[in-house]
């Protein structure tokens, strides 16, 4: 194999590659003429036009088939996932720590509750109806103006002491904070047969000596009500506002780190999930110093 | 004793005096072509060399060597002495060649073209994780567990192609395996038989008929001595001995033997002069390893594919890093993206494939009798575009077989084919029955005892060639030879001998009423025709006049024309009264008539060709590949086997015959009319490059006749200058150079020497030329269905890389994650991409002509755009719809997935809100994205089922080349699906493998897009068949 063997000057190679892109003998443009480059081009829109219709039918068919209101699976969502606010992560979840002393380390905490209750004002939940059954709030027609259902109003001031109504510091100034805890939406779910759901937070890792987590709930209980229940979806009920509950914690112990895990109580919530740690459920860590 | 005896079957008639030429031009051009070979080398081989020729034991009076080598002829070394030299000079053996430590061996198998490919890919998996480790100590092991696999997939098919290999070598093991070589030596004044290899320098050794010569041995007594000297010297005429010095050069002298050749006849006593690597064979097979080992046109094409896949992943890459920055990525992310783009691209499964996919060809071959040693030489072999074989054993049968015979005026054609089963010539003639009993008659090879069961054909004799035809042809036809001339009592005989050129016996007849003896002899038809007065016609005497004599002549012509040998049979019923019953016969003073014979008839005989040979060779011409036959034997004899097996055809002349048809002189021919050409070895070494470069050129029938085998080097390098895949057979030592310059060497696994065998790329089990062609056969599917393995392979590379840079630009979640793209390339896709190996020709591959090196690359540029632009896409778009309807039906509508790839997979997001405000933890979404994973494999998996189905053809529709053919494609395609349903419903639980359980339905939203994609091929292959030669056939055909 002699001649695959001799090298090829640099040289060389540059002259065959100019002669690649521009061989005047031929007038070939990288191994095609003009001509044949047109042609190519035009073939290759033609072709990708073709396809991209194609594929726009299909999402197209596709849509259609879609119920707007219902999605048509719910796997992954058979219980509802739980957040917390204020929430600040650290490496591995939630970790929530200030200084009671220093206003610095708490004002983003209370500014994050300020913010996130702001939905919550009665100005924006002015387009919602106030419910008062303790029953699910079944809704089969579209009752609402704009063919939509009704959703419940839920105001900050159901939070009571954590509302940052009463006290805009949400009781961190004190060591005692507010941290508010929100259920996932999930369309048509029910959280339970008859009882509202209900959050119940403890120390995780609880000795048997030690002091039990003395908690305050707002809404008394910590229940979610269950006319605010089911969620029929954001085109059926664009104003729905999850119901949340606020847990005030009453004796963290100072200058360490406890955990805490709040879990909604209800029949049909699992907290049991040993891939998913929001699952039913809220871990954080959390440490006052003082 | 006898003397010369094959000389008597001279077929030369005119001429006589080429033979006297090329026999002097010999010597010197034997010595010519050892140096031409030797002259490029290291120049110290070269001095050995020099040293060796100019060896002068030959030319030492025993005395003198005596002396020299301080022994004794008469009672030998004594055991202490030899037992010394042996400690000193190393045993008796060629050292064999440096044999590749097996660790070298197996880190060979590690590093080659695709091997590269996938270390770098390895390589930059690994620096990408630590580039992520180093960003966050949290980061997912993907990077790292790919490049492990990558890394795990070399090391295990770099395994599979080691283990292929020592298969094939231990194959190749059992021929080495010989019965050792016995010597009979003489030491301390007793003949002692002793293994070959504890010869030493002064040995005194006797040979006799059928040894093959222990070492350079210098003779000191010869009786009737002849050796075959084919695989030093390429002459295939036995060569007679004596102890005279004859000849200045040690390789033409008569008095020297050498080791490895094999003495026919008589006997011999010698001094061992040089052992081991010392003798001339010894050093001539050190050159071979001199030569170095080209790389096989498979490893340049994958070199060439490495190329293409590395510009197409360097070249995507960059530009999506430039594309990313832009986008305002951190560089960092980017120079990840880039890795995992560059890494995407490596086909992660096509090493193991195109791997397997040789050995299954390797060893399909193996059974047609090709063993393949170098598993990229199978494919080799496809591209050959010459092939220089030798004739004996491998377009002959190694066997001389009466051929023709001519008696009552008439020649008549005798069977030559394997078996000899039909003899149809006309056998009521009285004229048959007389020249029948002077074959069995005047024959002294006889049949080696308890061989009753085996063929005729088949049996074992003692006895030179000829006579060896001439006994299993009367055999055959008459039946129990020994009986009948147990029945015809030999009373006296003589032998061949060069001057009398005749064979003779007396026997008493089987006749009981008949007293007299009969005296059969046979020989040169000339010398017969003088010793005879009368010549037998339909069984009558008839004196011999004018006519019948020109009627021999016209025969004895045209046999000889044929290159037969002839021979002519006379005989003589002698007088009962002159010889009664007692009469005393004496050889010596020839107390008997030997002239007014009764001439009967005349011979021929010839090593004829295989009988598959001819069909070969034509399939060779139609499949473009030129047959050189290159041989040591004469050129009428080379010419004739050449035109009977066809590598010169039928209608081609030579410029000879053209001078003969048109009756002028050779020189006036227009050599342009000419195409075939025999070109003797003497015109050969006469030439310079320039003019073997025009001869190979010019002329479409090439025979190299009584060429030495080192001129088979200065052929094979002039064909490779024409840019010829050049195909070599050879089977001796002498052949090795060139078996190994050769793009492929094929050594004779029968007739073969051992350093051929080592030199070569293949042994050919059978020694038959057709082997080769299937071999060529094989070879050239196998590049058709690696064409289509990889062209399968690299389509789904599109669809693995388009969700990554749709990923990078529109910020989806991730379509498909780098486990399970590891499950396509390494899971679902190698089955069906080995089954293509299964896949029959298209068309009649034979009939094509050999691939251009350089133009008919197996990975060219349509190749790689239909996979990566037309079909990839296709199949892109379509995983891209299973992956759009999974998400939209669980929430996710394709509108709110544009640019939601950072708070999705930001682990601190619990409640990210999908179309329909229901709001996913982390994991929730974890779990979708993993759907999405299956959803987009099963998408291509799908989709894949059509690739394969495509790629069984490249030209003809599906329904030409029959679906149901090739039945491993179905089973290819089944592994798919059972594969794919194991990952998903056996496996969706373990988190590690990110699959999950998939609902039913999705697994056939694809099969639209399959069936888009056949139909889609099919009428690209409809439009190439339609137009070919156009736009669309050149753009489109791959």
């Amino acid at each position: 194999m002699a001649a695959l063997q001799e090298k090829k000057s640099c040289s060389q190679r540059m002259e065959e590659f100019q002669r690649y892109c521009w061989n005047p003998d031929t007038g070939q443009m990288l191994g095609r003429t003009l001509s044949r480059w047109v042609w190519i081009s035009l073939y290759y829109v033609a072709f990708y036009v073709v396809m991209t219709a194609i594929f726009a039918l299909c999402i197209y068919t596709l849509m259609c088939t879609i119920d707007p209101y219902t999605p048509d699976y719910q796997d992954q969502l058979k219980s509802p996932g739980v957040t917390l606010r204020p929430d600040v992560y650290g490496d591995k979840g939630l970790d929530i720590s200030y200084n009671v002393s220093d206003n610095r380390t708490w004002v983003d905490l209370v500014h994050t509750l300020h913010t996130f209750l702001a939905g919550y004002s009665p100005e924006s939940q002015q387009d919602s109806i106030n419910c008062t059954s303790n029953e699910y709030f079944f809704q089969e027609k579209f009752m609402a103006p704009n063919h939509t259902k009704f959703s419940c109003k839920f105001t900050a001031d159901m939070l009571q002491n954590c509302s940052g109504l009463v006290d805009p510091n949400f009781g961190f100034a004190e060591g005692r904070p507010c941290f508010v805890i929100k259920m996932n939406r999930i369309v048509k779910f029910l959280p339970s047969n008859s009882t509202a759901p209900r959050v119940d937070c403890a120390f995780l890792d609880q000795q048997k000596d030690a002091q039990p987590l003395q908690v305050e709930y707002f809404p008394p209980n910590g229940t979610f009500s269950l006319h605010y229940f089911p969620y029929y979806g954001s085109k059926a009920q664009p104003h729905y506002s999850n119901p949340l509950v606020a847990v005030k914690l009453l004796n963290v112990p100072r200058n360490t780190e406890v955990l805490i895990v709040c879990k909604i109580l209800a029949d049909h919530v699992t907290f049991d999930n040993p891939h998913d740690p929001y699952e039913g459920k809220v871990e954080f860590k959390l440490k006052i110093q003082q | 004793m006898v003397k010369k005896t094959l000389e008597i079957y001279s077929v030369e008639l005119s001429g006589t005096k080429d033979i006297d030429q090329t026999d002097k031009g010999d010597g010197k051009e034997k010595y010519r072509g050892l140096k031409n070979c030797f002259e490029p080398k290291k120049n110290h081989q070269k001095e050995e060399l020099k040293k060796e020729l100019d060896l002068d034991d030959h030319k030492l009076s025993i005395k003198e060597l005596e002396k020299k080598y301080g022994t004794n002829i008469i009672t030998g070394l004594s055991s202490t002495q030899a037992a010394e030299l042996l400690a000193q000079n190393g045993p008796n053996a060629l050292t064999p060649p440096k044999e590749t430590p097996e660790i070298i061996k197996f880190l060979k198998q590690m590093v080659g073209g695709f091997s590269i490919l996938l270390w770098i890919g390895a390589i930059l998996c690994w620096i990408a994780y630590g580039i992520q480790y180093s960003m966050n100590k949290s980061s997912s092991l993907d990077n790292a567990y790919l490049g492990c696999v990558l890394a795990l997939v070399v090391i295990l098919t770099g395994i599979f192609a080691y283990y292929q290999e020592a298969k094939s070598t231990n194959i190749m093991a059992t021929f080495n395996k010989m019965i050792p070589q016995q010597a009979l030596v003489i030491r301390d004044s007793e003949k002692k038989t002793i293994p070959a290899e504890q010869l030493v320098v002064g040995d005194i050794v006797e040979i006799k008929g059928g040894d093959r010569i222990p070492a350079d041995i210098r003779l000191l007594s010869v009786q009737g001595c002849k050796v075959d000297n084919s695989s030093l010297t390429g002459e295939s005429e036995p060569q007679a001995r004596s102890s005279e010095f004859t000849h200045d050069n040690a390789l033409e002298t008569k008095n020297i033997g050498f080791y490895s050749t094999t003495c026919l006849e008589g006997t011999a006593t010698g001094m061992v002069i040089n052992t081991g690597d010392r003798t001339i064979i010894g050093q001539i097979a050190s050159l071979a390893s001199g030569v170095g080992n080209e790389k096989t046109p498979i490893a340049i094409e994958i070199e060439h594919f490495v190329h293409i896949v590395g510009g197409v992943a360097i070249s995507i890459g960059i530009l999506f890093f430039i594309i990313a920055v832009s986008l305002k990525y951190h560089v960092l992310d980017s120079i990840i993206f880039l890795i995992g783009i560059i890494v995407a691209n490596v086909p992660e499964g096509l090493l193991a494939t195109v791997t397997v996919t040789l050995s299954l060809t390797a060893k399909r071959m193996a059974k047609k009798n090709c063993l393949v040693k170098n598993l990229e030489a199978v494919e080799t072999l496809g591209s050959t575009s010459v092939i220089c074989s030798d004739k004996t054993g491998t377009l002959t049968q190694n066997r001389m077989t009466v051929a023709h015979l001519w008696f009552d005026n008439q020649i008549f054609i005798a069977d030559t084919s394997e078996d000899h089963s039909n003899q149809v010539f006309d056998q009521s003639s009285g004229t048959w029955a007389s020249l029948s009993k002077i074959i069995t008659l005047c024959n002294r090879a006889e049949f080696r005892p308890g061989q009753e069961s085996v063929p005729i054909m088949k049996r074992v004799v003692v006895g030179d060639a000829s006579e060896t035809a001439l006994l299993k042809f009367s055999e055959v036809i008459l039946g129990d030879v020994m009986e009948i001339r147990k029945r015809n009592h030999k009373v006296a005989e003589i032998p061949f001998n060069s001057t009398n050129k005749f064979q003779l016996s007396i026997h008493k007849t089987d006749d009981p009423n008949d007293k007299r003896f009969l005296l059969v002899m046979k020989g040169a038809p000339e010398r017969i025709l003088e010793k005879c007065s009368t010549i037998m016609v339909n069984g009558q005497e008839q004196p011999l006049d004018k006519s019948t004599a020109e009627a021999f002549h016209t025969a004895y012509m045209e046999l000889g024309g044929l290159g037969e040998r002839v021979l002519g049979f006379c005989h003589l019923y002698l007088p009962a009264d002159e010889f009664p019953e007692s009469y005393s016969f004496d050889v010596d003073t020839m107390n008997f008539p030997t002239s007014n014979l009764c001439f009967v008839g005349l011979l021929s005989m010839i090593d004829p060709p295989r009988s598959t040979v001819p069909d070969a060779v034509t399939k060779c011409r139609s499949a473009g590949i030129k047959v050189i036959m290159v041989t040591g034997d004469h050129p009428i004899t080379a010419k004739a086997i050449a035109k009977s097996v066809g590598i010169i055809s039928a209608n081609s002349e030579t410029v000879e015959d053209i001078a003969k048809r048109l009756h002028i002189a050779v020189e006036q021919v227009n050599k342009r009319d000419a195409k075939a050409v025999v070109v003797t070895g003497t015109e050969l070494k006469d030439m310079s490059p320039e003019q073997l470069d025009e001869l190979l050129t010019n002329y479409s029938e090439i025979v190299f006749a009584r060429t030495s085998p080192q001129q088979k080097l200065i052929i094979v390098e002039g064909c490779q200058r024409q840019n010829a895949v050049v195909a070599v057979t050879g089977d001796g030592v002498n052949d090795s150079p060139a078996l190994k310059k050769a793009d492929i060497g094929i050594a004779m696994g029968i007739a073969g020497s051992d350093a051929a065998k080592n030199a070569a790329d293949m042994v050919l089990l059978d020694d038959n030329f057709a082997s080769i062609v299937t071999g060529v056969e094989e070879g050239r599917l196998i590049f058709d269905n690696l064409k289509k393995t990889i062209a399968y392979t690299l389509t789904k590379n599109i669809a693995e890389l388009c969700p990554f840079l749709i990923y990078i630009i529109v910020g989806l979640p991730l379509p498909i994650g780098t486990i399970t793209i590891l499950f396509i390339d390494l899971g679902t896709d190698i089955i069906p991409s080995i089954a293509l190996a299964y896949e029959k020709a298209e068309s009649d591959i034979m009939n094509r002509k050999p691939r251009h090196k350089k133009k008919d690359r197996l990975v060219n540029q349509q190749l790689a755009i239909y996979s990566y632009l037309h079909i990839g896409l296709m199949q892109a778009v379509g995983a891209f719809v299973v992956y759009f309807t999974v998400y939209a039906q669980e929430g996710f509508k394709p509108s709110i997935l544009a640019d939601l790839r950072v708070e999705w997979e930001n682990g601190n997001v619990n409640d990210l809100e999908d179309s329909y405000g229901q709001q996913w933890t982390w994991y929730q979404r974890k779990y979708l994205e993993w759907t999405g994973y299956t959803a987009f494999f099963v998408g291509i998996m799908v989709q894949q089922i059509a690739d394969v189905l495509i790629r069984k053809t490249r030209r003809n529709s599906i329904f030409q080349q029959g679906l149901f053919r090739n039945k491993v494609i179905w089973l290819g395609i089944a592994s798919q699906i059972i594969i794919a349903l194991i990952l998903s419903y056996g496996l969706g639980s373990v988190t590690a493998l990110n699959f999950t359980m998939l609902r039913p339905q999705y697994w056939f939203v694809a099969v639209p897009y399959a069936i888009l994609i056949w139909v889609y091929d099919e009428v690209r292959k409809l439009f190439i068949r339609l137009y070919p030669g156009s736009w669309w056939d050149k753009n489109m055909y791959y």
